[in-house]
């Protein structure tokens, strides 16, 4: 390969991969955030990505609502849905004092039930194509070319990461759900409402998911089966270390770089099976991942 | 003097097994009250009614006359009640000032949208001043994980004073610490009652600190209370002296 087209393929493929590593760093923020709060490992994430991409899409293109009331409508509707699973289902799950693989379930009970929904309303028959607001055209940086679609995603996907870590760190709001990560009888101690809190993130981890899906479904070919993405937030979620939020953001770059490279200096066949490699090689070299600290010796 | 604290009649079930037996104690306002009694007698049992991590199975507590047995563990703060724990409960990945900073938590503003603005300047002089008292200012940023024991515990009853509590529980502060930090312990938890009039109910089983400091002392020996008076008093009870050194027949076999 000569050394110009390789440079091409180079910057090419790590501006492609910011954009999509974009997406996957917002559901893997999503998945973490309620991990680190909850203790569920949410497997219904990539079905309220699916499910938010279909309800913007019903709004937008069969009710014909304008885009500027839809985006804001589906995030809001979304998020207090998101809560409310968390508050009427895995609080009463949690009660029954049952194993925690149960709330685990209840998430899988909610990734069939967002399924079932869209396909009984018959939009999930046949692939959908989302409507772009975005004009054609594209930016030319060095030699990679990014759509205006891209610089959109990219550029909305960074600024609510920044809006979310500001949050997260100079909130009181903020501080209580960190607080309720690293030590749940402490938090109530010193006077954290624990239900509210946790009720709260599964809310702000289902408007991350809606916005995520908004962001990317135009560039998409809307299904039923969309939501198998998250596999690939999960795996950035566990190059991360699975409970830094800075983890999950920077997994999901690598996730999206790698991919972009792979596909084009290797096959696009190979673009599957790359993620997994980059997993192994983690969790070979550093079990903790990225992120997860020392690995500590607890006291038995 | 009036009471602070009253149970009346705590009983708590767990399963078949009574854990509080119709356990009745008044804590009044400025007192050093201790708790004490044999492993397993029920005193952590106690405490965590009263700082509503168990639900009494009957029985009432009220904290200056609201009965508060049906009120959820976080609310606790907010009414000035902290506590400590045996098995320190502290956020470990933070550092020693930032512990003390969040058991302010409460105390902060309370309005939806004041809690999405930055902490105020005077939690951070309140919490700079608690860690002068205690003796924890030179682990200021030291993470709480990083500290020895002794400091841990120290730092579970910083946090708690962060509360700004009238009501202090402290669940076996001196369990684990050498004598010269029984010493200073004695000193503060002395220091506080005094000076800042906090109230103060502990479980201990070090006698040479409950001897000490305590106004009042509860005795429970399997989920009963056998005896409650002064320290002098509730030394020379002959039940006390039973239940932490057996009968005389019990002690021949």
């Amino acid at each position: 390969m000569e050394l110009e087209v390789l440079s091409l393929f180079l910057q090419q493929g790590i501006a492609s991969g910011l954009v999509t590593g974009s997406i996957y760093a917002l559901l893997a923020l999503a998945i973490v955030i309620v991990f680190r709060t909850t203790d569920v490992a949410n497997f219904a994430e990539g079905e309220v990505y699916m499910a938010s991409a279909y309800l913007a899409f019903f709004l937008i293109a069969i009710v014909s609502m304008p885009f500027w009331i839809a985006v804001p409508a589906t995030v809001f509707a979304v998020l207090i849905g998101a809560s409310l699973f968390q508050r009427v289902v895995l609080t009463q799950v949690a009660a029954a004092k049952g194993v925690s693989v149960n709330l685990v379930i209840a998430t899988l009970g909610l990734s069939y039930v967002l399924k079932g929904i869209v396909r009984a309303t018959g939009f999930g028959d046949t692939p959908r194509s989302f409507p772009s607001v975005m004009g054609e055209g594209s930016v030319t940086l060095g030699s990679a070319s990014l759509t205006y679609l891209d610089l959109t995603i990219l550029g909305a996907a960074l600024a609510i990461m920044a809006v979310f870590f500001w949050m997260f760190n100079y909130t009181k709001i903020g501080r209580a759900m960190r607080a309720v990560g690293m030590n749940r009888r402490a938090s109530q101690l010193v006077g954290i409402n624990l239900g509210h809190v946790q009720m709260l993130v599964w809310g702000l981890s289902g408007a991350i998911s809606a916005v995520a899906a908004i962001l990317i479904a135009p560039k998409l070919l809307m299904t039923a089966d969309m939501g198998v993405v998250v596999t690939l937030a999960f795996a950035a979620a566990i190059i991360g270390g699975f409970t830094s939020l800075p983890g999950a953001v920077v997994g999901g770059f690598i996730i999206g770089i790698t991919e972009n490279l792979v596909g084009l200096f290797v096959s696009s066949r190979a673009i599957n099976v790359a993620p997994f490699v980059v997993i192994m090689l983690v969790l070979i070299f550093m079990p903790q991942g990225l992120f997860g600290g020392k690995v500590r010796v607890r006291k038995v | 003097m009036s009471a602070i604290l009253a149970i009346e009649d705590v009983t708590v079930r767990f399963g078949g097994l009574t854990a509080v037996n119709k356990f009745s104690m008044a804590v009044q306002k400025g007192a050093i009250h201790a708790l004490i009694g044999p492993n397993g007698a029920g005193k952590s049992t106690v405490f965590n009614c009263i700082s509503r991590i168990y639900q009494p199975s009957e029985g009432r507590i009220t904290l200056n006359g609201e009965d508060i047995s049906k009120l959820k563990s976080h609310s606790m703060a907010g009414r000035g009640v902290a506590r400590s724990f045996q098995n320190l409960e502290l956020f470990n990945e933070l550092t020693v000032l930032e512990n003390v900073m969040l058991g302010a938590y409460s105390r902060c503003d309370t309005t939806f949208l004041q809690r999405l603005t930055p902490r105020p300047k005077q939690t951070l002089e309140q919490a700079e001043e608690i860690l002068e008292s205690t003796g924890l200012k030179n682990y200021r940023n030291t993470k709480a994980s990083g500290l020895d024991f002794g400091h841990q515990k120290l730092l579970e009853v910083a946090r708690a004073l962060a509360i700004s509590p009238q009501l202090l529980l402290l669940d076996e502060p001196a369990a684990g610490l050498r004598s010269r930090e029984i010493e200073r312990l004695d000193e503060l938890l002395t220091s506080l009652n005094k000076t800042k009039g906090i109230t103060i109910l502990l479980v201990e089983h070090v006698m040479q600190l409950v001897m000490s400091i305590s106004d009042r002392i509860s005795v429970l020996s399997f989920g009963e209370k056998i005896a409650e008076g002064t320290p002098t008093e509730v030394k020379n009870h002959p039940r006390v002296i039973e239940a932490y050194l057996g009968t005389k027949e019990a002690g021949r076999g």
